[in-house]
This record gives C-alpha cells, structure tokens and sequence, in this order.
C-alpha cells in the first residue's frame, strides 16, 4: 500500500454548544475513493472545512504526504494539492470553460495566451475523457457538465485529493454514471477521492472504503468488501439517550387536512397525507428531500401545481400566505432571521404582525395597548426572557427570539401549525420547552406538521412520520412502528415494504 | 421619584446623542448665527418666506420619505410636477374650465404615479429604474404638452391661492404643508398602514410571510407619491404664476436630499418623518444664512452635499465606536471572570 496523501488525527472541533468533531481520525491513500456518510449534522462538513482550511481544528494534527501540516485557508489548501467541490459548482457564468478551468491560476503574465489556455484546458478533459467544447461559456452547461468543469479546475492545480460533497444530489441517473465514471478516472491516476453522499447504493457502488460519522464522532471505518448497508445504517443513527420526555400522546380529534398527489413539477410529485386534531405528524428526509417545499406549498408560499388539498372538508386551493393564515394555518419558518422577524422592531410590533388588522381602531390606527397587552400575555406564557415587550428583537438570544416567532403564529390561533426545524440553533432548555409547547397545542386539539432534520426529535414528538426523499414520499410509519432504522432507510431510498396505511 | 423618571430621560439622552439629536443642534446653531446676524430672523414673516421657496418640494419629501423607509425610491416626482403644470395649464389655454383642468392635472399625476407602482409592485421590478424611465418620458410628455414656450395664462383663482396668504400670513400651500405633516406622522408611526410601510421595508421576505399585502402597499405608496406630486407641481406653477417645459427640473434630488439629511436609510426599513422635518428646517436655515453670508448658490449646495455625507458616516461611526467598546468591556469581563457575577 502506499503511504497516505492526508491524514486527519484525532481532530476535534467546538462550536459553542455543540461538539462539531470530536476526536476524529480519518485516512485517505492514493487511488483510493473514500465514502463518508452520516446524518444531517453529524460533522460531515465541518470535517471538510477543516481539511480545506476554512476551520482550524482545536485540537488534531493534519498530515500531508507524511509532513505535520496547518492549513490556514483554502489557497494553503490547494497548494498542498487538497481541494473541494460542492454540491452547487462554483462556475463564473460568463467566462469561458476554459477561463473557468484555469480560474485560479495567477502567474500568467499580463496577457493571456487563449491559443495555449484552450489548448492546456483541452488537453485536461481529454485526461479525463470528456468531451467538451472549451470555448463556450459556462452559462448553458448543464450541471453535470459544470461539475465536470469543477473536476478539471482541480486537476489543473494538480490536485492530489479530492473532496467531493454531495455532487450527486442534483444529477439525474445517467449522469451519475458519468460523474461515476470521471471518478474512477480520478482514481486510477492515483487520485484520492473523500466522497460524501447520501444515497447509499450509489455510494457504495463506487466506494473502496466506506466511514461513517455520528454526532461528531468517527463510528466506523471499513473496507467496501466488509459492510452491508444496514450496518451503515445502524452505524449512522446508533442508539442515543433518549433526551425528550414521554410524549403525551393527545387524543386524536377529526379530520383537519387532507393532502392528495400534491405536486410541484420539479420540486416534489405525489406527496399524499391526513392530518388530523390533536395529532402530530413528522415530515422526515435528508437535505434535499424537499420537505420544506412542501412545507411552503402548504401555506401558499410556493403554492403547489397539482393535487388537491381539503382543509375542514372543503377543498381549498392555497395562493398565497394570506389565503392559508385566514385559513387558520401557520407556519413557522426554518430560517427565523430571513423570513421570521423583523429584527429592528419590537417584541410586540412582531407578536402582532400577521394579525394586525385585529388591532386597529376605526381609523386604521394601532390600539396598542392591546397589542402590548396580547404580547405580554405570550411573554409571559412562553417565558421569553426580555424585561418588556418593548424591547427590540435584534436584542434577544436566538431560544427567545424562537419563542417570539412561536408567539407570533400562535397569536393567529391556528388550526394548523407547521413547524420548519422549529429547534434548530436554540438551547437545550429552550428546546426542551419548545417540545413541551408541541404538545400541549397538539393536547389543545391544534393539528401540527413537524419539520425537522432530528430523528430523534421526530420519532419523539410525533405520532405519524411522513419519510421524504427527493421530493418523493417513501412511507408514513406511526409512532409504534417506526424506528430510527427505518427512517434512515427510507430516507435513504431503500424500498421498505411497510406500506403505509393511513388510519 | 426619580428612578421613575430616569427611562424617559434616557430615551431623551439617547436620541440627542442620535444624528437627529446633532440635526437639532446643528439647526440651534444655525438659528442662533442667523438671528444675531439678521433682527428680526426668526419672525414668522421671515420663516415663512424661507419655506414658501422650498415649499412643494417639502410636500413631496412628506411623501417621499414613506417611499424611502419602504426600501423604493420615486424619481419621477419633479417630471410628474411638471407634466400636472403643464396639462393643467394647456388644458386651461384651449378653453377646459379652470377646476376640471386641475382635476385633470391630478388625475394625470395619479395615473402615472399608479403606473410606476404597477411595475415595482406587481412585475417586480426595481423602482430606481422605474422611476427614472418616469423621470425621462414624463418630462417628455411636458415637452410635447407645451414644447418651448411658456405659459403664463394660469386661472385668476389659481395665482391668487398660489400667491397671496389664506389664513393670517399663511398661503395655501403652506397650509397644506401643516395639515400634510400631521396626517403623515399618525400615519406613519401609529397606524397599521405606517407599521406595514416599515415592515416591508426592513426585510419585505418577513412581510410577505406574515400574510402582509405587500403589493398592495407598494401600490399605494408610488399612486399617492404621484398623485402628492402633481398636487405640488399645479401649486409651484399657481406660486411662480406661470410654467414651462422645463418647471421643476431636478427638484427630485433637493427632496431626496431633504429625506436622506434627516436620517432616512436609503434601504428603507428606518428613519422617521422627525428626523426628515429637522433636516428641511436645517436645509432652509442653513441656505438661508450662507446667502445672507453672501456664499454662492454653488458653494451652498456643495455644503448640502458634505452634510448628506455626514448624515451617512456620523451613525456609521458612532455603531462602530459602540461595537468597539462593547467588545473591548466583554474582553475586560473574560478577562478577569472572578469579579463578575
């Protein structure tokens, strides 16, 4: 064997309250394709951060070739002949694909010679056995061939490692099989490659070594020949403390929402569901799974093109968030800062917002001592820590500005509440709380769909579990059956044939 | 008893260490010089006549500053004065009775300024652009309406509203100005309306999913923003007692001035019609006192021009400053972590 391109020993990364890494160690060799899999923020990312000197990592040495390296960003990075191509390829639209290709070359001169940099570029994808023309612009690629050019940037540094994260996750089948087939090009020339995805067959289709992270942590590391897929799968969710409380399970009341073959061409197709009174139900899937699409659909963000939807036993079309609030439904979004608070305005001017029409005076004027008084009342109720409702939000921890995002929706008193990683980012006593808030509205006979990336806050919280994956529904599990093992695996796409049975 | 009285004096503190709390103290300074230079300065005659100069364009930075805090902008506004003038006038020339050609003039601002609005609001594009094709081909529609003549033929009715005082020493458009100014600071800090203007100008992404009509809004604002410019341009040509093609030609930079002086964030989401009020009486007094210091016309708008520049650098300063500070008392703190607590 030959010796390592790079090494990672024992690295550990903190984050605040999370530990992103923890004491990993990770070897790549030459001529070596080296899958890396885990759930949504097991540390997959920060672990390439860290190799392409974006982080530095608190404790851990990086070794390059044999020789203790720091990298210190990612031109150190590349120098050391590491790089990195994403999921969305970082292509200048206008320039050439051979200006792309040799984008970071700087030692040029003043003027460039296009007959050799055509040439040169040319030479690099023949290399690689693609044929592309070089001289067109990058705009009308489509993304495997700007992935394709990605591939060729790094060749063109002479890149001895290549870290590729999620590249598969927007090309159809075919492609794959192209990119595949680059890949093992790559390895053949002694490339090592750290390929992280999420789709399991594909992955261990192409893998010569499959790791797999958790919570931080490096859980396993064998050779392709020795793992199944469910021993990944079991690797990647393990069996953690249980840190939620027992659910209550709520009494479930009528019918709220019916979802039937609800569709947006390119987005998700044929995502079909019940939600009833007093009920939780989950919405599962990795990144990418589009769930958050569905999500906005639901409230009319980005209404859907096909499918119906009976809300109270009506059909209902859903155009808008104006429709979908009068409605009686809410929805709290994933990201607060973008699309839940007006940071420079109020506790109380945010409380009020979506319903401010209930606190105007004949002359469309604010009564607000009755906003302040509905606000305080949720200040209360939600313990946000602030001395009045008249502080800013800007000021506000990220837990407390959660709970006034959570006040705002729920000052709508909505029939349906859709919650979009309503945990994410907050303190572990304010998630506590929020859970606790999660079921006492399901106990109050509100229907709630639960987004999140945390299995172990869905199968929690939730009754029902509604898997995703691209834009696809794999199953719905109820609360008894499911298992952390089986979620993953849906999400994963393998063909589960628990058939899901709407009660 | 004190205590009690201390968060109000903090807010007091606080804002007169704000840019509108230097604004204040520029404009005493200003008033101050002027008033020992000149005897009777600050007579209500005297003030009067400093504003009537500026005073439709003072109607339209009402106005305006509601565009602005809803993160838009209306270029338009001057050439909309002009094309109201100027259909009013012809209108009038061709034997139209004097009430319905103001009403058409009105009814042309309207129009125009719902036209703007469509294309910002509903199409999405962005109203810098909008309103400057607005600037361009309204002033064009003047030049067709009067090409290069000027029309001095106005009604009777009209020159004497625009020219002589109303009520004690105050004309029409000075009225106007007061009523104006009231109905927009209710409107714009306690009503549900003034909340929606600034919520969609902060972050119009947290509007629109909070179920706020943020279309509607836009609408409003650039079809009254056209409608309170053409109302100014009949009053400018009524005041001057005639108009051309080229009536109000690049007053919408004096309004934007006047706007952004007082505190305005040209990216919308804050800024107050206080602060706006401050910066008009500072750019009248200012005005004022360096021609009565006989300092050029050019050399005052070049020092308009450095305080527009203050206004943006002072607040970005100071939070710097602050920032600094804050980081250099936590540093303090971690640093020696047993006295805290």
């Amino acid at each position: 064997m030959h010796a390592p391109v790079l090494e990672l020993r024992n690295v550990s990364k903190r984050f605040d309250m999370t530990q992103a890494l923890d004491d990993v160690s990770l070897t790549l060799y030459p001529g070596e394709i080296h899958a890396l899999v885990g759930e949504n923020g097991a540390g997959k990312s920060t672990l390439i951060k860290v190799a392409t000197g974006v982080y530095q990592p608190d404790q851990g040495e990086i070794w390059v070739n044999g020789r203790r390296v720091q990298i210190r960003n990612s031109q150190e990075a590349q120098a050391l002949g590491i790089a990195a191509i994403y999921q969305e390829p970082m292509i200048f639209p206008d320039l050439s694909v051979a200006e792309n290709i040799f984008i970071s070359h700087r030692d040029r001169g003043l003027l460039v010679n296009w007959r050799k940099m055509y040439e040169d570029a040319e030479a690099i994808l023949a290399k690689l056995d693609v044929n592309l023309d070089v001289r067109v612009p990058a705009r009308g690629l489509t993304l495997a061939a700007q992935q394709t050019v990605e591939i060729a940037k790094a060749i063109s540094l002479d890149v001895r490692t290549l870290i590729m994260d999620e590249p598969t996750s927007s090309l159809s089948a075919h492609e794959v099989a192209q990119l595949f087939r680059l890949v093992s090009t790559l390895r053949n020339q002694g490339v090592a490659i750290l390929f992280i995805g999420h789709r399991l067959e594909e992955v261990l289709g192409i893998a010569d070594r499959v790791s797999v992270l958790r919570d931080g942590k490096l859980i396993s590391s064998r050779p392709r020949s020795e793992v199944t897929i469910d021993q990944i799968i079991r690797d990647m969710v393990g069996r953690r403390i249980e840190e939620f409380f027992a659910k209550s399970t709520a009494q479930r009341g009528e019918l709220l929402m019916s979802v039937r073959g609800l569709t947006k061409e390119n987005v998700f197709s044929d995502i079909s569901f019940d939600v009833y009174r007093g009920e939780v139900l989950g919405l599962a899937g990795l990144v990418g799974s589009r769930r958050t699409d569905v999500g906005l659909a639901l409230f009319g963000v980005e209404p859907a093109d096909a499918g119906q939807i009976i809300f109270e036993g009506r059909e209902v079309r859903i155009n808008s968030p104006q429709q979908a609030l009068q409605m009686g439904i809410a929805y709290l979004t994933e990201d607060r800062r973008q699309y839940g608070l007006c940071m420079p305005l109020p506790i109380a001017a945010n409380v009020t917002l979506p319903t401010l029409s209930n606190y105007l005076n004949g002359l469309g004027l604010i009564r607000s001592t009755a906003e302040c008084a509905d606000a305080e009342e949720f200040r209360q109720r939600l313990s946000i820590r602030a001395p009045s409702v008249q502080v800013e939000v800007a000021n506000l921890s990220g837990g407390n500005q959660q709970k006034v995002v959570l006040s705002k929706w729920l000052n709508t008193k909505p029939k349906l509440l859709i919650l979009d990683e309503p945990t994410r980012g907050i303190d572990v006593r304010t998630k506590a709380e929020v859970h606790h808030m999660i079921n006492d509205l399901a106990a109050q006979g509100l229907g709630i769909i639960l987004i999140s990336s945390d299995l172990p806050e869905i199968l929690a919280m939730s009754d029902r579990i509604l898997v995703m994956r691209e834009g696809r529904q794999m199953g719905v599990f109820t609360r008894q059956e499911a298992t952390q093992e089986d979620i993953m695996a849906a999400a994963m796409g393998q063909e589960y044939k628990m058939a899901e049975r709407q009660p | 008893m004190a205590r009690e009285s201390s968060p109000t004096l903090q807010r007091l503190v606080n804002w007169l260490k704000s840019w509108e709390g230097l604004l204040l103290g520029l404009l005493i300074v200003v008033l101050i010089i002027n008033s020992s230079a000149v005897p009777a300065y600050l007579s209500v005659g005297n003030q009067v006549n400093l504003f009537i100069l500026y005073i439709e364009r003072i109607i339209i930075a009402l106005m305006m500053t509601f565009v602005i805090i809803n993160g838009e902008i209306d270029l338009s506004v001057a050439s909309l004065m002009g094309l109201a003038a100027g259909t009013m006038a012809r209108l009038y020339e061709v034997g139209v009775p004097s009430g319905l050609a103001v009403a058409a003039a009105l009814g042309a601002g309207l129009v125009c300024g719902a036209f703007n609005g469509f294309w910002v609001a509903f199409v999405g594009l962005p109203s810098l652009v909008v309103t400057l094709a607005g600037l361009i081909t309204y002033r064009g529609l003047v030049w067709v309406l009067v090409e290069d003549r000027s029309i001095s033929n106005l009604p009777g009715w009209l020159n004497d509203l625009g020219q002589k005082p109303l009520v004690g020493p105050f004309p029409l458009a000075l009225i106007l100005f007061f009523v104006l100014a009231v109905v927009a600071f209710i409107v714009l800090q306690y009503s549900g309306f003034g909340r929606y203007v600034y919520v969609i100008g902060i972050n119009r992404d947290v509007a629109r999913y909070s179920g706020v009509d943020v279309r509607r809004v836009k609408m409003i604002l650039f079809t009254a923003s056209g409608f309170i410019a053409a109302l100014s341009g009949v009053l400018y040509a009524a005041r001057l007692g005639a108009m051309r093609s080229s009536t109000a030609e690049g007053f919408e930079l004096d309004i934007i001035t006047m706007v952004l002086l007082g505190g305005v964030s040209i990216f919308g989401g804050s800024g107050s019609l206080r602060g706006v009020l401050l910066s008009i009486l500072i750019i009248l007094n200012l005005r004022n006192g360096m021609g009565l210091a006989y300092l050029s016309a050019n050399l005052q708008t070049g020092v308009i021009g450095l305080l527009l520049i203050l206004s943006v650098l002072v607040p970005n300063l100071a939070r710097s400053a602050q920032a600094r500070l804050a980081r250099r008392r936590l540093a303090l703190r971690t640093m020696q972590p047993a006295e805290e607590v």
